[in-house]
Formats: C-alpha cells, sequence, structure tokens
C-alpha cells in the first residue's frame, strides 16, 4: 500500500509541478529547483512501472495464517 | 367384515396405474423448477427432482425420469438455444407422461424440454438480478472505485490450465515495453453448476490478503459460451458489486453480458483485452509522465526564453518610449516656437491693422474736421451772403422808409399841406410869446409870403401826437 502510495504521490506533486510551471506560477528563480524535484518524480513513477516487490510467498503465508 | 373386499397390495397399485392411465393417455406440459437433475454418467439416465415453490416454500414436489436419449437430446437443444445444459436450478417447460410404477410409486416421465422457455426463465431471473442489485444501489459500486493508476497487482481467478488464463498471462508478461505486473493464481471453477460457489471463496481469499492487490481479474477461455448461467447468479453478483477492490472480468463471450460482468468494475470480454486493458494503464501513466517531462523542458525553456524576451521586450519598449518622449517634446517645442511665431506674427498683423485703422481713422477725421470746417466755412459764407443781401434789402427798405420820411419833412412838402414859417424881424416864430401886438410879421406859404401885424396873442397847442 504504501508503495502505491509513493508513486501516486510523486505522480500528483509532478502534476502539481508541471501545471505550476505551465500557468506561470513560477519565477525564473524557482524554475532550476523545480526542475530538479521534478526530475527526481519522474524517475520514481519510471522506475515504478517495471518494478514490482510484491512476492507469492509472502501472501500466501498470510493466507495460511488467516485460515490457521 | 366378510363381505369386505380384500385387495392384495398389487392389486391396489396395478388399479392406481389403470385408473391414472385412463385419465392420462396423452402426454402433457408441465412447468416446474429443475431442483436436481440427477444425471447418473454411467448409465446415462437421469432422475430428476421437480418442485413447485411460492415464496420460497415447496408446495409440489415430484420424481421424475429422464432416460437417456432424451437427455442426450435436449442438452443438445439446450446447447443450441440456451447455451447451457439442463442443470440444477432452472426453470423448466416439459412434456411428460405420468407413469406409476407398483415398485417405485408416482413419477413423471420427462419426453422433451423446451429450451426457449427456460432462456426466458433464465433472462427472467437475470433481470431480476439486476432489478434487486439496482434497488439496492449496489449495482454501481464497483464501478465507482477508484482503479489504481498503475494495476500492477492482479489477484487472477482462473483456472490454470485454461487457455484464457495462457492468453492473459502471455500478453501479460512478453509486453514490449517492459512493464511489469504482478499476480497470483486463485484457482477456481469457472463453467458449469459450481461456478458460483468457487468464485465467490476465492473471493472470499483474496480479501484476506487485498492490501498486496490492486485489482481481481476474472478470467475464463476456451470454453465458449456455455456455462455462463451462473455468472447472473444474484450471489455471486452481489459479492462482485461489494468488492473492495476494483473485479475486471475476461470471461469470454459474445452473447449478451452477464449481471457479473455488468456490476464489475469494467467488463473486458477477452482475457486478452483484459491484459490489454492493464498495459493501457501504464501507457496512459507512462504516456503522462513523457509529457510531463517534456512540458517541463518545454515550458522551462519557455519561461527562460520568455524572461529573456520580457527583458527585451522591456528595454525595447523602455527606448521606444524614451524615442517617442523626445519626439513628443520636440515637436512641442516646435509647436510652442511656431505658436510663438505666430502669435506675434498675428499680433503684429493685429496692431499693423490697428495702427492702419487709427490712421485711416485720424485721416477721417482730420478730412472730416476740414470738410467740416470747409462746409461750415461755406455755410458762413453763403449765410454771411444772405445776411448781407437781406441787410442790404433791409437797408435799402430802411432808406426808402426813411427817404420817404425825409421827403414827407421837405418843408415845401410841408408848406405845401398848409403849413407855415413865421419869422418875425428875421427869427422864426415858434412861440407866441415871441411877438407882440403891432409887429410885423413876414408869412412864409408854399407859394409867396404874406406881411401882417400882431393884433393879440393866445395859449392854444396843437397835440404833440402827430408830430
Amino acid at each position: 500500500m504504501s508503495e502505491k502510495t509513493n508513486y501516486t504521490k510523486a505522480f500528483t506533486e509532478l502534476q502539481e509541478i508541471v501545471s505550476e510551471i505551465e500557468s506561470g506560477e513560477i519565477t525564473i528563480d524557482q524554475l532550476s529547483e523545480k526542475v530538479k524535484r521534478a526530475s527526481v518524480l519522474i524517475r520514481i513513477c519510471r522506475e515504478k512501472l517495471s518494478t514490482t516487490e510484491e512476492d507469492v510467498n509472502r501472501i500466501l503465508k498470510e493466507l495460511e495464517g488467516e485460515n490457521g | 367384515m366378510n363381505d369386505l373386499k380384500i385387495f392384495s397390495l398389487l392389486e391396489v397399485m396395478q388399479s392406481i396405474r389403470r385408473t391414472l392411465g385412463d385419465r392420462y393417455q396423452s402426454p402433457f406440459w408441465v412447468k416446474a423448477e429443475m431442483n436436481k437433475l440427477n444425471h447418473y454418467p454411467l448409465s446415462g439416465h437421469c432422475y430428476p427432482e421437480l418442485l413447485e415453490k411460492r415464496d420460497g416454500k415447496v408446495i409440489a414436489q415430484v420424481k421424475a425420469t429422464l432416460w437417456k436419449d432424451d437427455f442426450t437430446r435436449i442438452t443438445a437443444n439446450f446447447l443450441n438455444v440456451l447455451k447451457e445444459p439442463v442443470r440444477d436450478g432452472i426453470s423448466i417447460l416439459f412434456a411428460a407422461r405420468i407413469t406409476f410404477d407398483p415398485v417405485y410409486g408416482l413419477s413423471l416421465r420427462i419426453l422433451d424440454i423446451d429450451p426457449s422457455y427456460s432462456l426466458g426463465e433464465l433472462e427472467r431471473e437475470k433481470q431480476v438480478a439486476i432489478a434487486r442489485l439496482q434497488k439496492e444501489g449496489l449495482f454501481h459500486q464497483n464501478k465507482s472505485l477508484d482503479l489504481a493508476m498503475l494495476p500492477q497487482r492482479i489477484a487472477v481467478i482462473s483456472v490454470e490450465s485454461s487457455k484464457g488464463y495462457a492468453d492473459f498471462t502471455t500478453t501479460i508478461n512478453e509486453n514490449p515495453w517492459k512493464y511489469r505486473f504482478f499476480y497470483m493464481l486463485f484457482p477456481s471453477l469457472l463453467q458449469g453448476e459450481k461456478v458460483t460457489e468457487s468464485i465467490i471463496a476465492q473471493l472470499s481469499r483474496i480479501e484476506l490478503v487485498k492490501h498486496h492487490f490492486d485489482a481481481v481479474a476474472i478470467i475464463r477461455g476456451g470454453g465458449g459460451d456455455i456455462g455462463l448461467a451462473g455468472f447472473n447468479n444474484y450471489i455471486l453478483a452481489h459479492r462482485i458489486a461489494t468488492f473492495p477492490l476494483p473485479v475486471i472480468t475476461g470471461i469470454g463471450h459474445a452473447t449478451n453480458e452477464t449481471v457479473a460482468e455488468l456490476v464489475a468494475y469494467r467488463n473486458c470480454i477477452t482475457p486478452t483485452d483484459l491484459a490489454g486493458f492493464l498495459i493501457q494503464q501504464f501507457h496512459n501513466f507512462s504516456v503522462r509522465l513523457n509529457e510531463a517531462a517534456r512540458s517541463l523542458s518545454e515550458e522551462g525553456m519557455h519561461l527562460l526564453v520568455s524572461s529573456r524576451r520580457d527583458t527585451d521586450d522591456l528595454s525595447g519598449a523602455f527606448i521606444r518610449s524614451m524615442h517617442v518622449l523626445l519626439r513628443q517634446s520636440n515637436t512641442g517645442l516646435k509647436d510652442k516656437a511656431g505658436s510663438i511665431r505666430s502669435h506675434s506674427h498675428m499680433y503684429l498683423k493685429s496692431q499693423q491693422q490697428q495702427l492702419r485703422l487709427f490712421t485711416r481713422q485720424t485721416g477721417n477725421v482730420t478730412e472730416s474736421f476740414i470738410s467740416r470746417a470747409k462746409s461750415g466755412i461755406s455755410l458762413l459764407a453763403t449765410g454771411i451772403k444772405s445776411a448781407t443781401g437781406h441787410l442790404v434789402k433791409l437797408s435799402e427798405k430802411e432808406l426808402d422808409s426813411l427817404t420817404r420820411q425825409v421827403s414827407t419833412l421837405d418843408p415845401a412838402k410841408v408848406l405845401a399841406r398848409g403849413y407855415t414859417i413865421t419869422h418875425c424881424n428875421g427869427v422864426v416864430v415858434n412861440k407866441a410869446a415871441m411877438v407882440h401886438p403891432g409887429d410885423t410879421l413876414e408869412i412864409l406859404t408854399g407859394e409867396g409870403t404874406i406881411r401882417s401885424e400882431v393884433t393879440g396873442t393866445g395859449n392854444h397847442t396843437i397835440d404833440n401826437k402827430h408830430q
């Protein structure tokens, strides 16, 4: 769940930065900092597309635990 | 008791059979619920339990027989029309004949079952399930859940050996964009009578570990259109509608959507489409990411360019406005100079004009004065002339009058009128006292002299008025 939250949060923050820049709310002074942050967020989201940390065995163990 | 007729059991049973046989000579149509089909695969015969319920209570019940040959024919009809075999729990309209066996008792022998009636009944049951879910406000419940931006972790309800499951995993695993999915199989029957309870059991397992998953996929495939009736089951549909995770279906058929599919978050029809749908979500996310990245670089560049342009614009505008200002002041000065020039010009002109006017007026005044003087003089001259004439005339008149007066004073004329002049001793006598009696008077008349002697004097006078 926290994993999901991470990329969703990252994506939301990214969208906010983009819309801030698009709507011209950002001054030239803030630009560099915002672009740097956006790059980090894009990397987090792109990594999420090609990785997952779920493990069948862990889930099976949980199911057994619930049943037993 | 002797006259009492006693029958053997067989006789009674045979009598009943005969009576029923007489009464029910031809087959008749009956509608009932197929409670249990009771098919015996070895013999191929079925021994169905038929029911009629009212308000959930059994109000009629009978055993039936369906022989192998009839069952085979009926099943073929059902699969053709209903896409379903004859199975437990469906309503049927069947042709029957009453049979009564002394050993096995009463039963109905099913000769034929009308598949269209069952189809209508199934459709009706489906509509009832839909209406009930709608009434309960659950029909859209699963659809209104939020699907994760990246539906990456999928709990799959399927049959491991099925073609549908293979289609799904192949599409997911071999996507060319290297999107990574996690899926876990929760094996279930997906066809036949046990579908409902089997799927529900797996949904319950998934619910226990739901925090590991983004969505549930119900995948079936390769089974054609047969055996989907279980997906119209109200209980299954209810479970799907109220499930805490979005449920996506790919149960692969071409006929009307089942209730389970209708209430699912999304119905993708085929397992491959379902995999495609999940991949599409990744695409959407990826596209938005790329757009964000492009937008960032474009907008960032744009911001840089535009701020430079703003500076340029500002300095340009400054220079331009200074030019304008200079030009304006220049023009202003020129205007002022021109205005001064034209004003002084006008002033001068007006002064000159006034001067000329004044000069002209002065000239006029002088001239008129002179002419007035002249005319005055001439008037005077005329006056004088006329006055002189007048005077002369007047003088002439006076002269005439004088002359006349003078002529009247002439002594000759006076004498001629009778007056006389008296002398005494050479002196003109004008007073009586100047003479004394006896003096000789010489009296001069108009013509001739008289000599006379004074005898007396008196005081007699003449009135002076007529002098």
